[in-house]
């Protein structure tokens, strides 16, 4: 049994007067894929938007109860949301690089961190973020073309290595694959086989296949509470909840 | 009496759209047919068909008028014994007698101008009868026409909306025109003004003192004259002093109108935009002769004396005034196009920048400028533009006298200034002096639509790396 990373306890999150979670208590394992899934709305996105206090872009949101990350709680007032992110990566449902050049979209956050004091530092960290994210090969001999020059699957681990280069703890991914087609999609399947040997990574996916791929633990939501938790082959072979069973073989959602 | 024409054409076609739809309404019903169209689209038949040609006769008829009356009384007058030698004395006569139908001619009235008048009596109301009968019967021909047509159960769905594309084709075309028609008016005086000056001598002369050539015939200036002509019409003090203003401008617009415009777009709250976004653009709602005469009254005299008091020359109509109020003119174009562009770079871009720990200002500075950059130098172009055609501000503050100078504390001149200078007062329209305005009229009109050209280029550029 690993250890546990991330732990939500009484997880409570408003927009305005909408209350999108209810009472989330769920725990993330160490360098392991947890995968959420629910229908749309169900409040995956959210959940794992408090994991880097993403949420605090939103004026009207309002989050309520504990959510710690290595016995440090996450929404303390005091916590410094920049050290959080440099721990807590995220990976968006669209490919969204910079127009930058490829270089300048995987350098930007270590120079943010004053990672990469010199030029062959910087070089470093890019070539090994974009080899960790199966990038280097395709894109080692144009790093200064736009990354926005790049196909979907291309950009996407892109997103990834961008994710990468800060050296997080925590890789967060909202539905990832969702622009993507088949082989890009499966290229980055693999690739977060190889990251979680290094990595947290929370995934958030409509794919029950992807979900049964990738992770060890899936979380199902509905309508902003936390159903059911547990290993992913007891989720999708023997669930206990009715309403799981209803949701994996596709009877609504 | 066209008014009372118009008037009844317009309640004819009202009824008549009544009337076309409940005309079908019963045909349908009555023969049991399916309509081709709606029978409103019958109304709208009838509508248009009863006021287009009567109002295109209308107007051709009341263009033509005139000339056709005064080429006939001339005539008549001279079949009567008036003597006339040119033109203009003709013009005179035909004007005397329409004064006396009028009764507001108060000189003499000798047999010849009598007669004329009672002709010219006689001719309007004969125009206007004929007038009036050719309409009503054009109505109902027309009428007639389109009624048959309904009864045939045409389509009178496509009919109207050929009729209507039609119509809209013709009032872009009047707008074209109407461009068309200024730039050749510039065109052709302009042309006039360098047969007599030298196109070289104008753009790269260093002096401008148009009124050395005040009351002089293009037609007739010898070549010694010309020498002295020569370097009255340099067009390099007036360019010169329009990008200095416009620079000076600049340097106040740009950063205060693209901060404001970040300050809006990314860290206003709804609750602070929705007040202050609105005034911002009542900046731009400020007629620009107030700003001209704060320029003149206040700014000018201020710097002045503050200039004194610091022992510098300053003059009281200088660039620096000019340009300060100018630029404080053009904050809102800057800041609310900036705004614009800014809030259109993708949120997904400013989320994946917070995803790496980046903080609000790395994030502006970083991702969101640098997207937004071409929209940004657009704005700014267009701007510029708008500094260099600029008229009220630099008139009233920004002095008269062409000074080939680089001195903000110097007064200079403009182009826009120049222009309305040489175009105020009693003109004479052969002397290059006034031909001077429209040379300098198109040289303003080309560099204001090279710069609109390429800040939409950038602009459009924008837009398309987003979709």
């Amino acid at each position: 049994m690993s250890n546990i990373k991330i732990k939500s306890k009484n997880l409570d999150v408003f927009y305005g007067d909408k209350q999108a979670l209810f009472d989330v208590n769920l725990d993330l394992n160490e360098k392991e894929v947890t995968a959420l899934i629910g229908p749309s709305g169900c409040g995956k996105s959210t959940f794992i938007r408090c994991i880097n206090r993403m949420n605090d872009v939103i004026d009207i949101c309002k989050v309520t109860g504990n959510i710690e990350m290595d016995g440090m709680d996450i929404n303390d007032k005091s916590l410094d949301v920049v050290a959080l992110r440099e721990k807590v990566g995220m990976v968006f449902q669209k490919p969204n690089p910079f127009p930058k050049s490829i270089y300048d979209n995987i350098s930007y956050g270590p120079k943010i961190h004053g990672k990469g004091e010199t030029k062959s530092e910087l070089d470093e960290i890019v070539e090994n973020s974009l080899r960790k994210s199966a990038l280097w090969e395709e894109v080692k001999d144009r790093l200064d073309e736009p990354g926005t020059s790049l196909s979907g699957g291309q950009q996407q681990r892109l997103c990834i290595a961008r994710a990468i280069s800060v050296n997080p703890e925590v890789i967060l991914m909202d539905e990832p694959c969702s622009a993507l087609d088949p082989i890009a999609t499966a290229k980055i399947e693999e690739l977060i086989d190889e990251l979680k040997k290094t990595y947290t990574i929370v995934i958030v996916t409509h794919s029950m296949a992807q979900a049964v791929r990738v992770s060890q633990k899936t979380g199902f939501f509905h309508l902003g509470k936390l159903i059911e938790v547990g290993k992913t082959e007891k989720i999708f072979k023997n669930p206990d909840n009715k309403m799981t069973q209803d949701y994996i073989t596709g009877r609504f959602g | 009496m066209n008014i009372v024409l118009i008037f009844l054409i317009s309640i004819f076609s009202i009824s008549l759209f009544f009337y076309g739809k409940s005309k079908t309404k019963t045909i349908s019903i009555k023969d049991n047919i399916k309509l081709n169209a709606l029978p409103k689209f019958y109304g709208y038949y009838l509508v248009l068909w009863c006021s287009i040609p009567a109002l295109v006769f209308l107007l051709v008829w009341s263009l033509f008028e005139p000339t056709i009356i005064k080429s006939i009384i001339i005539e008549t007058a001279a079949n009567q014994g008036a003597v006339f030698n040119d033109k203009n004395e003709a013009n005179l006569i035909y004007e005397k007698i329409k004064a006396i139908h009028l009764g507001t001619y108060f000189g003499d009235i000798d047999s010849i101008l009598k007669e004329s008048a009672l002709a010219y009596a006689k001719f309007i109301n004969l125009f206007t009868n004929s007038k009036v009968v050719l309409i009503f019967g054009i109505i109902i021909a027309s009428v007639v026409y389109s009624l048959k047509k309904i009864r045939n159960n045409n389509k009178a769905r496509d009919d109207v909306e050929v009729i209507l594309k039609g119509l809209l084709f013709v009032s872009s075309l009047i707008a074209i025109l109407t461009t068309l028609g200024i730039i050749f008016s510039l065109l052709f005086e302009s042309i006039k003004f360098f047969s007599v000056i030298n196109i070289f001598d104008y753009l790269f002369g260093t002096n401008w003192s148009p009124q050395r050539a005040f009351v002089r015939d293009a037609s007739s200036i010898t070549a010694a004259e010309y020498e002295e002509l020569k370097d009255a019409f340099g067009f390099i003090p007036l360019i010169a002093g329009t990008s200095f203003i416009a620079f000076i401008a600049m340097l106040v617009a740009v950063p205060v109108g693209l901060f404001s415009g970040i300050y809006m777009a990314e860290y206003a709250s709804t609750k602070v935009r929705r007040v202050s976004k609105p005034i911002i653009e009542i900046l731009a709602g400020i007629p620009t002769v107030v700003y001209g005469f704060f320029a003149a009254l206040t700014v000018g005299p201020f710097f002045r004396q503050v200039g004194e008091n610091l022992g510098l020359t300053v003059s009281s109509e200088s660039a620096l005034a000019a340009g300060l109020i100018m630029g404080i003119m053009i904050i809102p174009y800057v800041s609310s196009l900036s705004d614009d562009v800014i809030n259109s770079v993708p949120q997904s871009l400013r989320d994946g920048s917070y995803a790496v720990g980046a903080t609000k200002s790395e994030t502006i500075k970083q991702v969101v400028i640098p997207a937004a950059l071409p929209g940004i130098i657009g704005s700014v172009l267009l701007a510029v533009s708008r500094a260099i055609g600029e008229t009220m501000i630099v008139v009233m503050a920004a002095g008269l006298a062409a000074n080939l100078t680089i001195n903000p504390l110097e007064s200079t001149t403009t182009i826009t200034t120049q222009i309305v200078m040489i175009l105020v007062g009693d003109q004479e329209f052969d002397s290059p002096k006034t031909q001077s305005a429209f040379a300098l009229g198109l040289t303003l009109f080309i560099a204001t639509l090279v710069l609109n050209y390429i800040a939409q280029r950038a602009v459009k550029k924008y837009r398309e790396k987003y979709d």
